[in-house]
């Protein structure tokens, strides 16, 4: 099972190493099989991350969708948040999205967005990789071939909604640092910095095609590498970290402390339902247990879905947008109903300083205010398949008395601990989670990892 | 099998076909990443003619050339002469123009050049062709991609200054030459309005010059194609009038009557013109008029022949020194100073300059050409028959000079008959020449009566 893990093709698209992985054909053919999914009228857009495959990868599908009759509107290089931003008020029929987001630069991925912005449903998806696979493309006569245009505006647009509903004013007095990690987040904070008065910091603001200050990674790790140092000496209320196509976020205090990006979730369930009680956090079964807790108080409700993107955006045509308090998952990427749920970092960031502003309250603070819970992760090499009987053994020698849910792998929930696990989507391993209240469940942790590394 | 319709022909000559279900993007990424990988990284230059695919495939080449770890230099909607120069003028690894030439608008294809900015020879479109076939294409890495440059306005530039190097600009300005142009809203448009009315100091009347439209007649520049032009050379009463092809490589001319002349006798008044100032021979191919000769003789020169079609001429041109070159059937003129390829720019150029020095019409011109008469057909016909019928001609005609070098050419004292297999389609190419129409007649009639006799 140790073959290269260089190119992935499933619902949510494509993505791989550029060269031994992804390759021009492969960006061609996904973007001709969108081309001749799509089923509404209306230009197709599209947006990159800095990477410098992304004009490959741009070119190839600026040729497929013309092929395929659809007029193109590139916005040339806009994080994810803003392509989808612009796919609404353009009426467009879909959008792709050109990025690797916090993988290291080296990667890149087609990404497929549907007439709302959102993500294509599974159903969609599977369409589209039937027509890929099929290799059976709408091309159209020569006289019917789209004509390709650009678009400049998208940021001030993209910033004018989210001007509606974020106070600027109130955020300005902020003093602010963030680690733009070379990615798209920059040309959007350095707008916000101009149009907004606010004189945000910013570090690794420029945009660069594969020398990366460091890997694009959301995670407290890298929060401390670069951005968390900086704080103190700057006498900066909070710092944020982005990754490249600017949909997650990870964050640090005023004292320089990184923050788990497990916390981004709670921080954000808090603040929204704060404004809007009842509501439901939707996540996923990894997420810590510190969202039942948060929403608990605030008189939310927690629906948890499989791991995974897709399990979200499916999840959430379920329900009318205002039901939804806020979607995301524990890898700092968060959704809001204002936004039609679009993983959108800049909004995370903006409703973490609102949160703050509301309250009077420094970050550390209101992470203070949480209920402790301690959390171990661990994986394990996937080698003989027997995934059903792993479930299985797991649950008879460690599910006693708890609350079982195998909605994706197995889930055991006591009342103060809970453990998750789960083959991974993108990678063969097995990936095994626990999570205590105040302390970590060590010796549960032990046991698991044991046995699983003995089964799987 | 001969009854299949080409609409997709990857050759020896590039890749062509229609657009829409035969020459997808797909295609045409992977030939372009060959090419890429053919070229070793290099710089390439990609341009393309005003086809309503051109943008299509303009974004597919490039990113089949990115992807195969190239530098992208894209120089937009210009003539293929033009891109051709560029190619050589910047030292790039090599070139693709994107046009289907004189063919219908629901065609296009990759036209493509080595490091020189010339057609790929035979040697090299082989070679490309079987890395192609192989699939076997280099695919870089982000740490390897190179970018896109866009250079707008030097290649223009660049093959005006050439050609404007061998006219007499202030004599051809100070003439203020009423002209009339068809530029079929090709790649040439823009830059022929410049060229014939900001540099040349023409009074110009041009039709069919916007490049966003479609191409408004049929492609390629012929008399029956031709007749707006004609019209507005009479209505104008202009001194000369050009047509140009999509892709201004090919050039016709018309005469102040509104005749559209013959393109022999184009072709044999630019030499004129040519060998007046510059040392050198004649290329030609094999079914070039004998008008070439005449010219040629009278200004001490050698003609040469070679295959038809421009790769076999440029090749033949870089063996012996030559002054100019060209394929009279089509109205291409190769001049080497300039760049060796097809260029009407060179062609327009050329006969204004002539007009501004020396007295006579275009018609008086061609009238003092000696006179040729000329017949040439196409028939339906299977490549492997070409043999027997050559060896049943050799027999009709034992008497008859003999080149095998492309088809049978078979030359008499008063005339010739040229039979040949199309390089693209499965026709036979039967042309013949003499001095009287009664011979020309009768020399294709035996080669035709000799088809239905088989």
């Amino acid at each position: 099972m140790q073959r290269a893990k260089a190119l992935r093709i499933s619902p949510v698209g494509v993505r791989g190493i550029v060269g031994p992985g992804l390759t021009v054909t492969h960006a061609l053919d996904f973007a001709a099989a969108f081309g001749t999914l799509l089923a509404t009228d209306g230009p197709v857009l599209l947006g990159r991350d800095p990477r410098s495959s992304g004009q490959m990868l741009r070119s190839a599908a600026i040729s497929a969708l013309l092929a395929c009759g659809r007029d193109v509107i590139d916005l040339g290089i806009v994080s994810t948040p803003v392509l989808q931003h612009a796919i609404r008020r353009l009426n467009a029929a879909g959008g792709i999205s050109l990025g690797a987001s916090h993988n290291a630069a080296e990667w890149n991925a087609l990404k497929f967005l549907g007439p709302a912005g959102t993500y294509l449903a599974s159903s969609e998806a599977g369409e589209l990789l039937d027509i890929y696979h099929l290799k059976k493309f709408a091309f159209v006569e020569w006289n019917q071939i789209g004509k390709l245009t650009y678009s400049a505006d998208a940021i001030d647009t993209y910033l004018d909604d989210l001007a509606r509903i974020f106070d600027f004013e109130k955020l300005r007095k902020f003093r602010v640092v963030v680690d733009c990690c070379n990615g798209t987040s920059s040309t959007i904070l350095e707008r916000v910095r101009d149009r907004f008065n606010w004189p945000l910091i910013l570090i690794n603001a420029r945009l660069e095609g594969s020398a990366f200050a460091h890997e694009p990674e959301t995670s407290a790790r890298m929060v401390g590498s670069q951005l968390g140092p900086l704080i103190q000496p700057l006498q900066a209320d909070a710092g944020f970290l982005f990754d490249a196509d600017a949909d997650r976020i990870a964050c640090a205090t005023s004292r320089g402390e990184a923050l788990s990006e497990e916390l981004i979730l709670p921080l954000v369930a808090d603040g929204q339902l704060a404004k809007f009680p009842g509501r439901i956090v939707l996540t996923n079964l990894s997420t810590t247990a510190l969202v039942e807790d948060v929403a608990k108080k605030r008189g939310g409700e927690v629906i948890r879905v499989a791991v995974g993107r897709q399990a979200a955006i499916d999840a959430l045509s379920g329900f009318r947008p205002e039901q939804i308090a806020v979607a995301g998952e524990g890898t700092g990427a968060v959704m809001l109903p204002q936004f039609r749920f679009v993983y959108d970092g800049i909004a995370a960031m903006l409703m973490i300083l609102t949160i703050m502003a509301d309250r009077g309250q420094a970050l550390s603070e209101i992470v203070a205010g949480f209920p402790k819970f301690a959390m171990l992760k661990g994986e394990v090499p996937l080698k003989q398949m027997r995934i059903p009987q792993l479930y299985t053994e797991l649950r008879e020698a460690f599910g006693d008395e708890g609350r079982a849910n195998t909605l994706d792998g197995l889930r055991v929930d006591w009342p103060d601990h809970w453990f998750h696990v789960r083959v991974s989507q993108t990678e063969p391993i097995v990936r095994v989670i626990c999570e205590g209240r105040g302390e970590a469940p060590q010796a549960l942790f032990d046991g698991l990892m044991e046995q699983v590394r003995r089964l799987a | 099998m001969s009854k299949r319709e080409h609409l997709l022909k990857i050759g020896v000559s590039g890749i062509r076909g229609v657009v829409g279900g035969f020459l997808t993007p797909g295609l045409a990424c992977e030939f372009a990443q060959a090419f890429g990988t053919y070229v070793d990284k290099g710089r390439v230059v990609l341009g393309r003619d005003t086809r309503s695919s051109g943008e299509m495939l303009e974004n597919a080449v490039t990113a089949g050339l990115l992807a195969a770890g190239c530098e992208v230099i894209q120089v937009g909607i210009l003539p293929t002469p033009t891109i051709q120069m560029y190619v050589a003028a910047i030292g790039a690894a090599g070139g693709i123009a994107l046009t289907a030439s004189h063919n219908p608008p629901e065609y296009n294809a990759l036209k493509l050049f080595n490091h020189e900015g010339l057609f790929f020879n035979n040697y090299e479109r082989a070679e490309l062709l079987d890395l192609y076939h192989q699939s076997d294409f280099y695919q870089a890495t982000n740490e390897e991609m190179r970018g896109v440059q866009v250079h707008h306005d030097r290649p223009m530039a660049l093959h005006l200054e050439r050609v404007l190097k061998h006219i007499d600009l202030a004599r051809i300005r100070a003439r203020r030459f009423r002209v009339a142009l068809d530029g079929v809203n090709g790649a040439g448009s823009l830059m022929s309005v410049h060229f014939l009315r900001d540099v040349l100091g023409c009074e110009l009347h041009a039709i069919s010059v916007d490049p966003t439209k479609v191409f408004p007649r049929e492609a390629e520049p012929r008399p029956d194609t031709l007749g707006d032009l004609a019209a507005l050379v009479r209505r104008e009463r202009c001194e000369i009038g050009f047509g140009q092809d999509p892709d201004g490589d090919r050039l016709a001319v018309c005469d102040e009557t509104g005749h559209v002349i013959d393109n022999d006798d184009a072709l044999a008044l630019v030499a004129d013109a040519a060998l007046e100032r510059v040392e050198g021979d004649v290329v030609v191919n094999l079914t070039t008029s004998s008008v070439i000769d005449a010219v040629a003789q009278r200004h001490g020169r050698r003609v040469f022949r070679t295959a038809v079609g421009e790769a076999n001429v440029v090749e033949g041109m870089q063996s012996v020194r030559t002054a100019i070159g060209g394929e009279g059937s089509n109205g291409g003129v190769i001049f080497p100073s300039v760049h060796l390829c097809r260029d009407s720019y060179t062609g327009m150029a050329f006969l204004l300059n002539r007009l501004a020095n020396s007295p006579g019409t275009v018609s008086e011109r061609v009238a003092a050409l000696p006179a040729f008469f000329r017949r040439s057909s196409k028939v339906a016909f299977e490549h492997g028959r070409l043999g027997p019928l050559m060896q049943s001609l050799e027999a009709v005609y034992p008497e008859a000079q003999i080149n095998r070098a492309d088809g049978l050419k078979l030359s008499f004292p008063d005339g010739w008959i040229h039979v040949r297999a199309s390089n693209t389609e499965p026709l036979l190419r039967i042309a013949a020449e003499a001095t009287t129409a009664a011979r020309a007649e009768q020399l294709q009639m035996a080669v035709e009566g000799l088809l239905r006799s088989r």
